[in-house]
């Protein structure tokens, strides 16, 4: 988990894609990242063929891939790095995530009922048309997130954050947002119908996590 | 190497089981409460407990320490020696600690408190409570406030983009979204600020 190799190539920044031996199972080994790999269609193809035949998938670095109409019902993601990937036509029923990072990816037409996602960072993320509905998404980081045509419905976001985010029509209906924070979101046509907002903090201010801030005194943590 | 989260629900705050699996010898960052269920993890996967890595010396980060020192006798790597009396490997400054079989760099960031911490294992650095997804710490004047900053962009902002922060408190971010998306850094007028969204004085 969380190796996170750099790409082989000494001048290139980006995360090596993961590595896979005889056995099919994720190796150590250094690599090279999506743009410097030779076959990036055959390391694509492992990767996929990685996700479609394990339910549970630890520490799987696939920056940069794009992944289209898969389906990822009941499949469970440990440490996994998916930075700056893009995810069209996801499906998935029950999908489990706990300490991985899908930070920049794209999200587009994706529907992810039901899932439980944990201590995950989707930062700088951009959602469109994407169905987060039931979820449980606990500790989330969803600072700088472009959010368009979405639903956290019925979901439970408890101490995530929002921090500098663009939600257009995206609504967050019976949600828990105990401990939630928005602050510096741009919003058009946000629904927060039947959630607890009193708990969530919109401002600096108005916020029990933030009082005393700028006094310089007081204590966030 | 494997991490493994645990939320302290006395004080929110985040703990970290570094393990090394090919040696079976684990590290713990931050144990502000242990509880049954890290013990149960330490022990089903046979992992010997060496190290124990301090942030900072506060209650939500350090309680954990009398527990687990009746159970193991891990080294104790901190910048306050009150951490764990004489048994405190104390650290000062910029660094390296070979243990576990992982090299772990620390970095001395004051700021939120003058013994403030963060280590980096492998490409993940454990910033305690000097920087959280989106924010940065509390301080107690505009100098420490300063220094702190200044520290944040010296030392954890020249890291990749990629690179994974796991805080003190809240959820996991990364370099590359803190220096786009903190709103502290970007309204200190930090070089990382987006022309597009300079916000209005307060």
């Amino acid at each position: 988990m969380y190796t996170l190799n750099k790409c082989l190539v000494h001048s290139c920044k980006n995360l090596s894609l993961s590595t896979f031996d005889a056995q099919g199972s994720i190796t150590d080994e250094q690599n090279y990242c999506l743009d410097h790999i030779p076959d990036p269609g055959k390391a694509k193809e492992l990767i996929f063929s990685y996700i479609k035949t394990h339910d549970v998938i630890v520490g799987l670095n696939t920056a940069g891939i794009t992944f289209t109409g898969i389906d990822l019902t009941n499949k469970r993601f440990y440490g996994c790095n998916f930075q700056h990937c893009t995810f069209t036509n996801l499906h998935s029923e029950g999908l489990r995530s706990r300490m991985s990072m899908f930070d920049f990816a794209t999200f587009s037409d994706c529907t992810l009922l039901n899932c439980n996602m944990q201590f995950t960072s989707f930062s700088g993320c951009t959602f469109s048309h994407t169905l987060f509905t039931g979820s449980d998404m606990v500790q989330n980081n969803f600072n700088g997130v472009q959010s368009f045509q979405s639903s956290f419905d019925d979901s439970d976001l408890y101490n995530s954050r929002f921090i500098s985010a663009k939600l257009v029509n995206t609504s967050f209906r019976n949600c828990n947002v105990k401990k939630t924070i928005f602050l510096d979101c741009i919003q058009e046509n946000v629904s927060f119908k039947m959630s607890n907002t009193r708990e969530a903090v919109f401002d600096r201010r108005g916020s029990a996590l933030a009082q005393g801030l700028d006094e310089g005194g007081g204590s966030l943590f | 190497m494997k991490i493994y989260f645990h939320l302290n629900l006395g004080g929110f705050s985040n703990c970290y089981v570094v393990a090394n699996e090919t040696i079976r010898e684990a590290v713990i960052i931050d144990p502000g409460q242990i509880t049954e269920e890290i013990i149960d993890k330490i022990e089903s996967g046979s992992y010997k407990l060496t190290g124990v890595f301090i942030t900072h010396n506060h209650g939500s980060h350090v309680h954990g320490l009398r527990t687990l020192r009746k159970i193991y006798t891990p080294k104790i790597y901190a910048a306050d020696w009150e951490v764990a009396g004489s048994d405190t490997n104390v650290i000062t400054g910029d660094g390296k600690v070979h243990i576990a079989g992982l090299t772990v760099r620390y970095m001395a960031l004051p700021g939120h408190t003058a013994d403030s911490m963060v280590y980096k294992i492998g490409n993940v650095l454990f910033t305690g409570d000097t920087l959280s997804a989106g924010k940065i710490g509390t301080t107690n004047s505009s100098y420490s406030d300063f220094i702190l900053r200044n520290n944040i962009e010296r030392k954890i902002f020249s890291e990749q983009d990629s690179t994974v922060l796991m805080p003190g408190h809240g959820p996991p971010t990364c370099v590359g979204g803190e220096k786009r998306f903190n709103l502290d850094m970007v309204r200190s007028g930090s070089t990382y600020v987006r022309p597009s969204e300079q916000l209005p004085d307060e």
